[in-house]
């Protein structure tokens, strides 16, 4: 499971999700990509589902690259605890994903495997998303 | 011959003018130059991907901006919006048709590799090369042929086919295209274990020295 070797603080807070994300929004390394159309937090959980249902689809072909790293801790109460006495115990690792963000991305099989491996990971994902392809401006862009 | 582009002067250079332009279906755009005035201007958005598509990245344009004399350009930048993949603004750069430039061109790889067919994987680690030419003499790509290849076997930017009208300025030793090995990803899911373990903190160890 994907988490951070070294931390300098044990818990941060929560944040906010406004905008897009500002970086990592092109096909960087594959061919084809799933790219995050809402904003959430991906725990190292579901990042791990998804990267083991593309895998297992792809069978030994194609090379998967994980573009999400889970480096924020959440935290949680035990149950049945009332409230106050201090924050949390670290329960997991999320990684904060805003619209825009390519997740992940596949090379090496061809793009209707590419696109089912693809759907598969989705679907461990608690967002919509949407799969594109590396492309330069004038290919099937919107035209709209 | 050149391709023609109709744009229009932009005046009004506040946010709310160019959302406006947006909405209208047109682009804002940058003209600049060597030894040139920068000027603001905007595009009609389907044509300028119509001309892109048709002509290919590094096409050179004949500006034809309202009121003022047609100019030669390149399309230099572009931002485009990452989730609902319009234009948001475009670079042109006036080119001097006798001075050499660099610009990037797309690298394709033709043909299925041999060892692909034995179950390896074909990697492209570089799909762009940027390359010093004359702006009539830029390739709109260039094409490497990989179906010789065998697993284990690469493509450097030295295999690239040469042309005297352009020089690649990469390195010659980096990887274009290989084959890589099949590897076994690891299926199974890793411990409950490793997701309760903890990591250490920074400047913890320094704390017990004091």
């Amino acid at each position: 499971m994907l988490m951070p070797k070294r931390v300098k603080y044990r818990r941060q807070h929560r944040g906010r999700m406004k905008g897009q994300a500002k970086g990592g929004t092109t096909v960087a390394f594959g061919e084809y990509g799933l790219q995050a159309t809402e904003a959430t937090w991906i725990t190292s959980r579901q990042i791990e589902a998804a990267r083991i249902a593309m895998t297992r689809y792809m069978k030994r072909g194609g090379k998967v690259w994980i573009k999400i790293f889970p480096d924020k801790p959440y935290t949680a109460k035990p149950l049945e605890v009332r409230m106050g006495s201090g924050k949390g115990a670290p329960e997991g690792w999320v990684a904060v994903v805003k619209p825009g963000k390519i997740m992940f991305e596949i090379a090496g099989v061809s793009e209707e495997v590419a696109r089912e491996a693809l759907r598969l990971a989705s679907h461990k994902l608690p967002i919509k998303t949407k799969f594109v392809k590396r492309e330069e401006i004038g290919g099937e862009i919107n035209e709209g | 011959m050149a391709i023609k582009l109709k744009a229009v002067k932009r005046e009004d250079l506040r946010g709310s003018a160019t959302k406006a332009l947006r909405f209208e279906g047109n682009v804002p755009a940058v003209v600049y130059g060597k030894e040139k005035d920068t000027q603001t201007i905007a595009v009609n958005s389907v044509d300028l991907l119509k001309t892109v598509r048709d002509e290919g990245r590094n096409a050179i344009i004949t500006l034809d901006v309202e009121g003022g004399k047609p100019v030669e350009v390149m399309l230099h930048d572009y931002q485009m919006d990452a989730v609902k993949n319009d234009l948001v603004h475009v670079d042109f750069y006036i080119v001097d048709m006798k001075e050499e430039m660099d610009v990037s061109v797309a690298v394709r790889l033709d043909g299925e590799p041999v060892g692909a067919k034995e179950g390896g994987i074909l990697q492209q680690p570089l799909f762009e090369v940027v390359v010093r030419a004359k702006p009539n003499d830029i390739p709109d790509e260039i094409a490497v042929d990989v179906a010789e290849l065998n697993i284990g076997d690469v493509i450097t930017v030295a295999d690239l086919p040469k042309a005297a009208a352009y020089e690649i300025l990469e390195e010659a030793d980096t990887t274009v295209a290989t084959v890589l090995a099949p590897t076994e990803e690891e299926l199974e899911p890793a411990s409950e274990e490793d997701a309760q373990a903890e990591p250490e903190l920074v400047g913890a160890e320094d704390e017990d020295e004091e």
